[in-house]
C-alpha cells in the first residue's frame, strides 16, 4: 500500500501521455463492451427462440416471396400443428430515418404462434376486429409517444406495395414476453397489405409449429422436399437457425464483430505497451537511483506493472461506464425488426474491466522486466 | 577500527573483445568515522571505486569488506537489502525524483523499511531539519535551487542512518557558495553524527574538508594522505 503513492505519482508524470493512453484503453473497452452487447443480443434471440417453431423462406433468399398456396401444402405436412405467415413491409414513418420493423401478419394465427406477444384481451379483440388496425411494441410506442387509438400513416417503402399511403390505427401496445420477440416492431393485417399490393397472394415467410421438437429437422426436410424442383423452392429451418441466418446476412457477425474487437484490443495493447516502454526508458536514471537506494528488482517490476494496470483500469472504468450509459439499442433507436434489443450490462462492464486489467498487465510486462534488469552503473553512466 | 577494507581489488570492463582495466590491485582501509576524499584525474577509477563500495558494481577480482559483510560475495537481492540498510549515496546531479516533493524524495528509502507512516514522517523531518530544509518539505525539485536539491539528496542519503555515506562529486554541479554549504554539511555529518564518508572529488577545496585523501591514477593508488587535524577546513 505504501508504494501506491509512488505508482500514482509516476502515472501523473506526463499527464498528456497518460490521458491519451487512458483514452485509448477507454475507447477499446467501450467498443469491446458495445460489440459484446450486440452479439449477446443476437445470442439471446437465438437462445429464446422456440425449438417448436420452424421458419420457411424461399431457398434463394428471404427477400423473395412465395405464393399463399404454399401455406396449405405446409399445413398438410405430418407433424405440423399450426401455421402462420408474415411479410416485411419496409414502410416509412414520416422520415426514412425513423426505421423500425413493420410486419404484415396473419393476425389471429400469428398471435397464436407467438404467445410471447403480450396483449390484453381487449387490445387483442380490437386489433383482430379492425382491418387497418395495428399493434406496436411498448418500446416503439414510448419512442414515438404513441397511445392506443392514435392514427399513424406509413408510406410504402417497397414498390410492390404501391404508392398510396397506408393509414393505421393503433389497437394495442404489446410487451415482449421473451427475447424471441422484440418490443420495437409493428404488426398489422396481412390482408390489408395484400389487397393493395401490386402482386397478390405473396408471403415472405411461413412459421409452423411442430408437435415434437425432436422431429423438427425431419419435418423441415419434408416441407422443403414438397417444393423441390418447383419455381418456389423453400428452405426450412428452426427459428433458432433462422435468427442466426438473418444475422449471417450481415456477414458472419460473430467473426466480424469479434475480429473488430480483437483488432481494437490488440492495437490498444501495442499502443499502451509502447507508451509504457517509452515512459520507463525516460526514467532510466530514476530507476537506477531507486535501485541504488536499495529497491529490489522485484519491487521495481511491481511498480511499473502497477502503473500500467492503474492507467489501463482507469481507462477501463471510463470506457465501461460510458458504454453502460450510452450503448442501448432501444435508446439509440436501433432495435426493431430483426435487430434485437441489446444493451451493455453490468456483466459486460466487469468483463471490460477485466480486459483493461489484462491490457495494463501485458503492456507493462516487457517494460517492467527491462526496468528490473537494469544494470545500475550502466544506467547512471548513460545519463551522467 | 576499520570499517572499509579493500584487498587487491581489480576492476576491468569489456568493450567488444577488448578488456579495459579500470582499477588494478587496489588495497585500502578506511576507519569508522573517517572522511575520505578520493582524488585523481578523469578516468583514474575514482567513481568505479565508489560504485564498488556502494555495491552497485562488482569487482573483477579481490575482496571488499564493509563492517562485517563481505560485499563482493553477496547475491543481487542480498546486495539490494544491504545497500538499503548500510549505504547513503549522494550523486553529482542530485538525482531527485522530479514528481516527488522534497519530503517524498527523502521518504523514498524508508519505504523499504517496516517503519510506520508516523515514524517515517518523524525520520524525514529530522533529516530535512539536519540539512536545514524543514520548511521546503512540500516543494518539488524544480522549485528548489541546485544547492537545496543537493541538500535534499543528502537528507535522503542520511534518513536511514546508514553505516557509510558515499558522495560522487557532490559539489560538481554547484556554484561556489552552494558547494561550500554542502561541504560544511558533509563535514558536520562526519563530525557531529560520526558518519563515515567517502567522497569523490576533483575540487581541491572540497578535498580540504576530508580527514584523509587518496589519490588514484590510471586505476592505481598513488598516494594516501592523512590531513592533519589543524588543516581540515
Amino acid at each position: 500500500m505504501k508504494f501506491l503513492g509512488l505508482v500514482f505519482k509516476s502515472a501523473r508524470r506526463s499527464k498528456r501521455r497518460t490521458a491519451l493512453t487512458i483514452l485509448s484503453v477507454a475507447l477499446a473497452v467501450f467498443l469491446f463492451s458495445a460489440l459484446r452487447a450486440v452479439l449477446q443480443g443476437f445470442d439471446a434471440v437465438s437462445a429464446a427462440s422456440s425449438a417448436q417453431r420452424l421458419v420457411t423462406i424461399r431457398s434463394t433468399s428471404m427477400i423473395f416471396s412465395m405464393p399463399t398456396s404454399h401455406g396449405e401444402i405446409i399445413r398438410s405436412t405430418p407433424g405440423v400443428q399450426d401455421l402462420t405467415w408474415s411479410n416485411w413491409f419496409g414502410g416509412i414513418y414520416k422520415d426514412p430515418k425513423n426505421f423500425f420493423g413493420q410486419f404484415a401478419v396473419d393476425a389471429e394465427s400469428y398471435l397464436r404462434m407467438y404467445p410471447e406477444i403480450l396483449l390484453t384481451d381487449q387490445e387483442k379483440r380490437a386489433f383482430l376486429a379492425d382491418r387497418t388496425g395495428c399493434i406496436v411494441g411498448d418500446g416503439l410506442a414510448k419512442k414515438y409517444s404513441w397511445s392506443i387509438g392514435d392514427r399513424i400513416v406509413l408510406q410504402p417503402g417497397i414498390p410492390v406495395y404501391g404508392s398510396q399511403d397506408y393509414p393505421f390505427t393503433i389497437r394495442g401496445i404489446y410487451r415482449a414476453g421473451s427475447s424471441a420477440v422484440d418490443n420495437q416492431s409493428m404488426m398489422f393485417h396481412w390482408k390489408y397489405a395484400d389487397e393493395r399490393s401490386l402482386v397478390k397472394g405473396e408471403v415472405g415467410w411461413y412459421v409452423t409449429r411442430v408437435a415434437d421438437p425432436d422431429r423438427a429437422a425431419q419435418i423441415a426436410t419434408t416441407i422443403d422436399q414438397k417444393f423441390a424442383n418447383s419455381p418456389y423452392e423453400t428452405k426450412t429451418d428452426t427459428e433458432q437457425q433462422f435468427s442466426a441466418q438473418f444475422a449471417s446476412m450481415l456477414g458472419n457477425l460473430n467473426v466480424l464483430l469479434g475480429s473488430v474487437a480483437l483488432a481494437v484490443v490488440l492495437t490498444t495493447l501495442f499502443v499502451a505497451g509502447n507508451t509504457m516502454a517509452m515512459s520507463v526508458r525516460e526514467r532510466t536514471t530514476e530507476i537506477a537511483v531507486m535501485r541504488t537506494l536499495g529497491f529490489p528488482s522485484a519491487t521495481i517490476f511491481m511498480l511499473v506493472v502497477g502503473e500500467g494496470i492503474l492507467v489501463a483500469v482507469v481507462g477501463g472504468i471510463i470506457g465501461g461506464a460510458l458504454a453502460r450509459v450510452v450503448v442501448n439499442a432501444e435508446a439509440l433507436g436501433l432495435a426493431g425488426g430483426f435487430i434485437p434489443a441489446f444493451g451493455v450490462t453490468n456483466g459486460n462492464v466487469v468483463v471490460g474491466l477485466g480486459l483493461s486489467l489484462m491490457i495494463g498487465l501485458l503492456a507493462a510486462i516487457i517494460p517492467a522486466t527491462m526496468a528490473s534488469r537494469l544494470k545500475i552503473v550502466d544506467a547512471l553512466r548513460r545519463v551522467a | 577500527m576499520a570499517l572499509i577494507e579493500l584487498r587487491d581489488v581489480t576492476k576491468s570492463y569489456k568493450r567488444d573483445a577488448i578488456e579495459i582495466p579500470v582499477l588494478a590491485n587496489v588495497s585500502i582501509t578506511v576507519d569508522e568515522g573517517d572522511f575520505l576524499g578520493l582524488m585523481g584525474p578523469s578516468g583514474s577509477g575514482k567513481s568505479t571505486l565508489l560504485n564498488l563500495l556502494a555495491g552497485i558494481d562488482r569487482p573483477t577480482r579481490g575482496v571488499i569488506r564493509i563492517g562485517d559483510t563481505e560485499v563482493s560475495g553477496l547475491s543481487e537481492r542480498a546486495l539490494a537489502a544491504w545497500r538499503a540498510r548500510h549505504i547513503g549515496f549522494i550523486f553529482q546531479l542530485y538525482n531527485l525524483i522530479p514528481v516527488l516533493t522534497a519530503f517524498e524524495n527523502v521518504e523514498l528509502p524508508l519505504l523499504l523499511t517496516s517503519l510506520s507512516k508516523k515514524q517515517r514522517r518523524d525520520h524525514v523531518m529530522t533529516a530535512l531539519g539536519i540539512v536545514g530544509l524543514s520548511d521546503r518539505e512540500t516543494h518539488y525539485p524544480r522549485q528548489l535551487s541546485g544547492g537545496q536539491e543537493q541538500r535534499v539528496a543528502i537528507a535522503r542519503a542520511v534518513v536511514t542512518d546508514p553505516t557509510l555515506l558515499l558522495a560522487d562529486e557532490p559539489t560538481g554541479d554547484l556554484d561556489a557558495k552552494s558547494a561550500a554549504e554542502v561541504l560544511t554539511l558533509l563535514q558536520r555529518l562526519n563530525r557531529e553524527y560520526k558518519k563515515t564518508i567517502v567522497m569523490v572529488t576533483h575540487d581541491p577545496h572540497a578535498a580540504e574538508r576530508a580527514t584523509h585523501l587518496l589519490h588514484l591514477e590510471k586505476g592505481t593508488l598513488v598516494e594516501q594522505t592523512r590531513v592533519p587535524a589543524g588543516q581540515v577546513g
